[in-house]
């Protein structure tokens, strides 16, 4: 019995520790650089990557969508990494601007072709419970090159890799879990670990993250609640409790 | 799992706290590196056996103890009802969306997959009404009962011929669906004919109840035709009045009372109103002799009252299933509002 439960739970759980890897480093870039909407901006803008390769007829196979997605994505983070320089003050508020043109691009694109649609809700709202392990093998190989680059290259320095890197994990890990739970892993330890000056911010913040996946697992199945949400409401209360508790 | 049950009593209420205090622990500015790895490590393996103790309560609790009833797992509340009325007490029934909900699309929750892995016998529309949801969820549940094909695994729609197949699959025509329209439940006839075979199933997945099956299965026919008699007596003013559909839901309920289907708000199966056809439509509907615009209860009401204020037209929320509405309490009283809510609409008119 007990047996039968957990296999329903464990893929949730190790695509959580997946996302959290990558997400909590990279997290605490973003921070840095005070550009928090950037991942909602670069997933609606592969999003937008999907709907145009869906739009002019491209082969609508994995890879082309695969394909077509990484590379607005990419588009998108070297229009960022341009603006970043010419315009720094302005960053935050020209990635907003870019999420909501990029979303009302999609919306004209997708207003003849409910077909394109679907893509796209597969691509902005992956849903936790549904992967499956033979998912998760991809997502880990790439996840583990991301995590080699930022051990070895510097991102913090190198704003290009930096951008680089972030669109394409952010593709990726937007399909597995969704939009909301992709901004919460990334934002919410770090920002818990940043709010309380922790010493390791970077422990600080994966245990955080982990603390707020199993409670939000464990909670989803005891109340019977949609699993992504949940783990995003149980993260954002641990870091409350966290901060709360420590300042 | 059972040992570590055993030393934590009172997981439940500890649990929590103490997973809490992991992530706060090592949060510490103050604490030396080691000693604070040391900590971490215990705490952590502490943390597991909590972890694992609690998912074993929760499992425990998700998990149906008298399991001597056939257990149904229904993707949609109708079928729920009909294999309620049609099994009785032999059967178990977890719905898997509720009236209100948009049967398209739904949210993972685990307890979904819980009840699909226990599940006997499965019934859905089928007809890709569920293809956004249903599929990965057979899949993570590995139930190989329920597969499609196999005789726990029963598709309402498919066992019927279905209406507004389309000629030519093209994404240009809007979310339609390959095998044809699976709004099927809102004729009472298909329902008559899905119990027959429904009935069938049933006997066939849980032979030991042959006999049960077959003689509630009987008594719902006799009962249901009755039933099929009196609303379409009643319904009998709503033959030929012309209607307009928010979204393509209703053909069998129009081809039922006699009904004129004239226009669906959305101009393809899932594609918004652009402004020019709607206002094509606020002129053209009057015009053809439209008298109600038909919505289910899930849908978003703003469209079809948009079109209502503008045309005068009464807009109708109509249960479309179990659940829609709170008077549509089972397959009986369903097509008791259906057709109780449409004369109400047509006797509004001024």
């Amino acid at each position: 019995m007990t047996q039968e439960n957990l296999v329903i739970l464990w893929p949730a759980f190790l695509t959580g520790l997946l996302v959290l890897a990558t997400h909590v480093p990279l997290g605490r870039i973003v921070l840095d650089r005070g550009i928090v909407f950037i991942d909602l901006a670069i997933a609606q803008v592969a999003g937008l990557g999907v709907v145009a390769a869906d739009f002019f007829g491209w082969d609508a196979n994995f890879w082309s969508v695969q394909a077509s997605a990484v590379a607005a994505a990419l588009a998108a983070a070297a229009l960022l990494m341009w603006t970043e320089r010419r315009l720094p003050a302005l960053q935050e508020a020209i990635i907003g601007v870019l999420f909501v043109f990029s979303a009302c691009v999609e919306i004209l694109l997708l207003s003849s072709n409910p077909h394109g649609a679907e893509h796209l809700k597969d691509l902005l709202v992956g849903q936790i419970l549904w992967v499956s392990p033979g998912d998760l093998l991809p997502a880990l190989v790439l996840y583990i090159a991301v995590l080699g680059v930022w051990w070895f290259g510097d991102l913090r320095r190198r704003q290009g890799l930096f951008y680089a890197v972030f669109a394409v994990t952010i593709t990726a890990s937007v399909q597995l879990v969704g939009v909301f739970l992709v901004f919460a892993s990334l934002i919410v330890p770090a920002l818990a670990s940043r709010a309380v000056e922790a010493r390791r911010p970077l422990l600080c913040g994966y245990a955080v993250g982990i603390a707020g996946y199993i409670a939000g697992l464990i909670g989803s199945a005891v109340l019977d609640l949609p699993t992504g949400a949940a783990v995003v409401c149980t993260l954002v209360l641990t870091a409350a409790a966290t901060i709360a508790i420590k300042r | 799992m059972k040992r570590i049950m055993s030393e934590n009593p009172f997981v439940l209420s500890s649990g929590p706290a103490k997973q809490g205090r992991v992530s706060k622990d090592h949060c510490t500015r103050r604490r030396p590196p080691f000693d604070t790895a040391r900590r971490f490590a215990s705490r952590l393996l502490r943390a597991n056996g909590k972890f694992a103790a609690l998912l074993g309560v929760v499992i425990f609790g998700l998990t149906p103890h008298a399991a001597r009833a056939l257990n149904v797992f229904a993707c949609e509340p109708e079928w729920a009802s009909l294999v309620t009325a049609l099994g009785g007490d032999n059967v178990q029934v977890f719905t898997a969306t509720t009236g209100r909900q948009d049967p398209h699309q739904i949210q993972a929750r685990p307890a979904l997959i819980a009840r699909l892995r226990q599940a006997d016998l499965a019934i859905c529309t089928g007809a890709e009404l569920e293809i956004g949801w249903m599929p990965v969820l057979l899949r993570q549940a590995a139930n190989g009962k329920v597969q499609p094909g196999n005789p726990g695994y029963f598709a309402a729609a498919e066992q019927i011929a279905l209406k507004e197949k389309p000629i030519r699959l093209d994404r240009a025509e809007g979310d339609i669906h390959a095998a044809g329209n699976p709004h099927v439940q809102t004729d009472p006839r298909n329902i008559q004919a899905i119990a027959e075979l429904l009935t069938r199933r049933l006997i066939d997945v849980d032979r030991a109840n042959a006999a049960v099956y077959q003689q509630r299965g009987a008594e719902f026919q006799t009962k249901w035709k009755a039933a099929i008699a009196r609303w379409e007596s009643a319904a009998a003013p709503l033959k030929g009045v012309g209607i307009v559909e928010a979204h393509k839901s209703w053909v069998y309920l129009a081809d039922w009372l006699g009904m004129r289907s004239l226009a669906a708000i959305e101009p393809k199966p899932g594609v918004p109103p652009s402004s020019g056809y709607l206002a094509q439509l606020l002129t053209e509907i009057p015009a053809r002799g439209a008298k109600l615009i038909v919505y289910a209860a899930y849908q978003d009401p703003r469209p079809p009252q948009f079109v209502s204020e503008k045309t005068g037209i009464p807009a109708i929320e109509l249960p479309f299933t179990v659940g829609g509405t709170d008077a549509a309490k089972d397959v009986f009283s369903l097509f008791d509002d259906t057709v109780g809510r449409l004369l109400a609409g047509l006797s509004a008119r001024p």
